[in-house]
């Protein structure tokens, strides 16, 4: 280990030695890419969400989500709609949210914050096997076959109090090289007993720029 | 040769004065800073008296913190308003996060608790304002950082 580690040190002082009295094109360009590899940045662990995060102009950005998150949330809290629910906690199934952007990105990272906060602290809970649409398959099947063997189709199936469905939108703009694109978040809680919307929210965002930077 | 010289010196002198007066209009006009009107001249009942650590002079001399106001929501949580009212003479983009702490003084982790961004034009004023997560929420702490520009 030692004799490799000397050798490559003799071998570096060899080649400065030649850079010394010999410059050519191949020395001047090996300087140029030590210089420009000691410019970078290391990589780094950053606190998710955090004012160092990238901005991206043309992209919804995990800090995007995270203050989507957070409105609907306060918005949710704020109102107290879920109190107004015949069950305690109230019950909530998880239709469809249509991320209808240009940006790629799973809309449960958004979904699944809002359940966290609203499960674990108690407020609501989430029922994965309800519906066509059902997150949970299996639970639904086998809950289905123990309802039909007790006879009572109807009577042994969750009924939620609250259906959450939304969309994602975008609007973008251009003027001159400064791109815009204004994200909308939107969520709706219809009361599945009555068909009723029961709570609705927008969250908007917008971001200005000509190219995606680090920190906000 | 006087007189010219008297003449064009009294000129330079006016083309000084007339810049002068350019610049220092400039910079106090606040290059389209706000006007506001208001009739409440007393602190809302809501008002609550609130400490401040400061660790960045400039956002301080800038930003600074108005009315604090903390209420019951419907809900039931507790909401917090706080009034920011920019001092400078540009438009100012900031950061802030709210984190909720309990009767005992624990902060209370949740989703809600996240950076987020605000603007306020020169001169004016804007309201931030956070809903608590639980009601074990009793009061709160508040972050606020400058926007890297």
């Amino acid at each position: 280990m030692t004799s490799h580690s000397l050798g490559t040190n003799i071998r570096s002082t060899t080649r400065m030695a030649a850079c010394t009295w010999f410059p050519s094109l191949g020395c001047v360009a090996a300087v140029g890419m030590l210089i420009a590899s000691g410019c970078g940045s290391p990589a780094k662990y950053v606190e998710t969400g955090s004012p160092q995060s990238v901005v991206s102009v043309g992209d919804v950005d995990m800090q995007d989500i995270l203050k989507a998150s957070s409105g609907m949330l306060e918005s949710l809290i704020e109102t107290g709609i879920l109190k107004t629910a015949n069950s305690k906690p109230a019950q909530l199934v998880i239709d469809q949210v249509v991320n209808d952007t240009s940006s790629q990105f799973d809309v449960g990272e958004l979904l699944y914050r809002m359940r966290e906060q609203l499960v674990n602290s108690g407020q609501a809970t989430v029922i994965t096997t309800f519906g066509v649409n059902a997150e949970d398959k299996t639970a639904q099947e086998q809950l289905r076959a123990q309802a039909f063997r007790q006879g009572n189709a109807v009577d042994g199936m969750p009924s939620p109090d609250f259906s959450l469905s939304g969309k994602i939108t975008q609007v973008k703009r251009q003027a001159g090289n400064t791109q815009q694109t204004t994200y909308t978040f939107r969520l709706t809680l219809t009361n599945i007993r009555s068909g009723v919307e029961a709570w609705t929210k927008t969250v908007d965002m917008t971001k200005q720029g000509t190219k995606n930077s680090v920190g906000f | 040769m006087k007189q010219v010289l008297r003449c064009l010196s009294r000129e330079a002198g006016a083309t000084h004065a007339l810049t002068a007066t350019l610049l220092v209009s400039t910079l106090f006009a606040g290059c389209g800073s706000v006007n506001t009107t208001y009739t409440r001249t007393t602190p809302s009942a809501t008002a609550v008296p609130t400490k401040t650590q400061v660790n960045d002079a400039l956002t301080q001399i800038f930003l600074s913190a108005g009315e604090v106001r903390m209420f019951p929501s419907k809900g039931g949580p507790l909401e917090v308003q706080v009034d920011v009212i920019n001092n400078g003479f540009s438009y100012r983009g900031f950061s802030y996060r709210f984190d909720w702490v309990d009767g005992n003084g624990s902060v209370i982790p949740s989703q809600l608790s996240v950076w987020k961004t605000s603007n306020v034009p020169s001169g004016g004023s804007t309201t931030i304002r956070a809903i608590a997560p639980t009601e074990a929420a009793t009061d709160f702490r508040l972050q606020v950082r400058r926007a890297d520009e």
